[in-house]
């Protein structure tokens, strides 16, 4: 059947519907990126001006230019890349050990309710203690040297793959269990195939979280008392006053974070690619 | 035709949860047999324990009381031995078809190679093949139910259990797969108890229908349904389909005339 009728002149010519919503110019990568960069040189010259004109002090705040000097002849001799690899070093091995122990215990109390039911109040309490707040006896029992900063990261991050990994086993889909147990599977292979395939997005959203908490370990293991590394140079730095350098610190903290948060993005899109499907696409409202 | 042999027994059995008013029955003096090669459904009011009977014939749940008879011998439940299909397809997200179709033979143990041989085998005959490497979301329901009957099928299971396994899919898909269903369960004679909750699709598939009275559950009736049809949808078609169809309706207590 036609759906033209006959007769009926076709006096409308099909416009191109325009699109309801349209793209700003900027709305791409490379936008965005140019963007950002502009927003980042706005507030470094903003910052230099203010100094130049005086109603920044460049003793208390420091200054770009005074930076931008630092970090190179920091870099230059050698100091800003070994104190960074010190303290990227201390952070990813806290991470990885508190993470993997903390994980494994969280989801071995998958296997018996009685023992998770047992220990929960003494994770809870020992979780609500401020991690932070260990560091002095952290050094007591470890030394000044690389274990008490791994000790320190691994304390605040061990807890956090715990509680997450054990959350998650709980919650995870009973009738999937269900359905292999009524396949004749054993508890073991529920497990490996239905519970621990199901917290994976849970533990890697964690890893996002605790790489964070690798750096804090590190950094404030070294405040308190260390020879090298990064949490070391700003806490000099900053007893003397050159501020410039807390800067050159701080920053390249800020870069090692951004680095290892788009690393933890890659291993998730490696271990997790049956999740890309869904993440892809947004609801514009 | 040869005389039917029974093949599960399923006998007084019993089952009350806690709650919150004390203890309510669900089961309560359950017997039913199913036949070699039967295909029964069982219909009743919702939440009546349809799937609480499976869930104890597939040793998911433990009965009060009451026995479970398999070919003349008393065992606990059929686990491991029962294809449990839900509304749910519960296929497993993180696993590409393949690996959902092969879950039931790892867990098995049997040899990888010849595994998935056996389930390109599936995969083709359900015209599925070239979708091996998918995950489960890039599917349509229709397809995803599809592979999880081949995950069910493959494992060779004694019997099939169905709960309501179409429900959750738009009608003419599951008009699709109840013929799909029904042909597998020629090509591999198997057993099959269904439950669901449409009338419909309980006379268009099975040879006996079961009906069941609300809570605690008792068999109320049996029908046998008398409907030689290739498919389901030839089936609805079949003169005796909407006596059958008012007959059931009736026993579930559900109007099909006005009346005054």
């Amino acid at each position: 059947m036609s759906l033209v009728m006959s007769g009926a002149p076709a006096r409308k010519k099909a416009v191109p519907r325009k699109s309801r919503k349209k793209r700003s110019t900027f709305d791409t990568t490379l936008g965005r990126a140019m963007l950002q960069l502009l927003g980042v040189a706005i507030f470094f010259a903003l910052w230099e001006a203010g100094v130049h004109a005086g109603y920044i002090s460049a003793f208390l705040m420091g200054s770009p230019s005074g930076i931008f000097a630092t970090s190179y002849k920091l870099i230059l001799s050698g100091e800003l890349l070994s104190d960074s690899w010190y303290t990227l070093f201390e952070a990813i091995l806290g991470f990885i050990i508190g993470t993997i122990f903390g994980s494994l215990f969280g989801l071995a109390l998958w296997y018996s309710v009685f023992v998770a039911k047992l220990v929960e109040p003494f994770i809870v309490a020992i979780n609500s203690v401020p991690k932070i707040a260990l560091a002095p006896i952290v050094v007591l029992w470890f030394g000044t040297g690389l274990i008490s900063k791994i000790a320190l990261a691994v304390s605040l991050t061990a807890l956090v793959a715990l509680i997450a990994a054990y959350q998650a086993a709980k919650d995870a889909d009973v009738d999937l269990q269900s359905l292999m147990i009524s396949m004749g599977a054993d508890k073991h292979q529920v497990f490996w195939k239905a519970v621990v395939p199901s917290t994976l997005p849970s533990i890697i959203a964690t890893f996002r979280i605790n790489i964070g908490f690798g750096l804090v370990g590190a950094v404030v293991g070294e405040f308190i008392s260390s020879q090298r590394g990064l949490g070391h140079m700003i806490f000099l730095a900053s007893s003397l006053y050159d501020l410039n350098s807390v800067w050159v610190g701080l920053f390249t903290l800020m870069i090692l974070g951004f680095v290892l948060y788009y690393v933890i993005d890659i291993i998730e899109r490696t271990l997790l690619p049956w999740k890309q499907a869904t993440t892809s696409h947004q609801v514009q409202v | 035709m040869p005389p039917k042999q029974i093949q599960l027994t399923v006998q007084n059995i019993s089952k009350s949860f806690a709650g919150k008013g004390g203890d309510f029955n669900v089961l309560d003096d359950l017997t039913f047999t199913i036949n070699e090669s039967d295909f029964v459904s069982i219909i009743g009011p919702s939440g009546c324990g349809k799937t609480t009977i499976f869930n104890i014939i597939a040793g998911l749940l433990e009965p009060d009381g009451g026995t479970i008879t398999y070919r003349g011998e008393e065992i606990e439940s059929l686990r491991g031995r029962v294809g449990y299909m839900m509304q749910k397809d519960l296929l497993f997200p993180w696993r590409t078809v393949m690996g959902n179709v092969l879950l039931g033979l790892e867990t098995r143990g049997v040899d990888q190679k010849e595994a998935e041989e056996k389930a390109r085998e599936y995969l083709k005959q359900f015209g599925l093949a070239g979708f091996e490497n998918a995950y489960p979301k890039t599917l349509s329901g229709g397809m995803r139910q599809r592979v999880a009957l081949i995950r069910t099928l493959i494992m060779d299971p004694d019997i099939l259990l169905l709960d309501e396994p179409f429900s959750a899919l738009d009608y003419q898909t599951r008009l699709y797969l109840e013929g799909v269903l029904k042909d597998a369960v020629q090509t591999y004679n198997k057993t099959v108890i269904l439950v669901t909750h449409d009338i419909d699709e309980a006379v268009a598939l099975s040879k006996r229908v079961v009906v069941l009275s609300g809570r605690p559950a008792r068999v109320k009736v049996v029908h046998e349904i008398d409907i030689e049809a290739t498919s389901p949808i030839t089936a609805r078609n079949d003169v005796k389909f909407s006596t059958y169809f008012k007959t059931l309706c009736a026993e579930l207590d559900i109007q099909t005339e006005k009346t005054s």
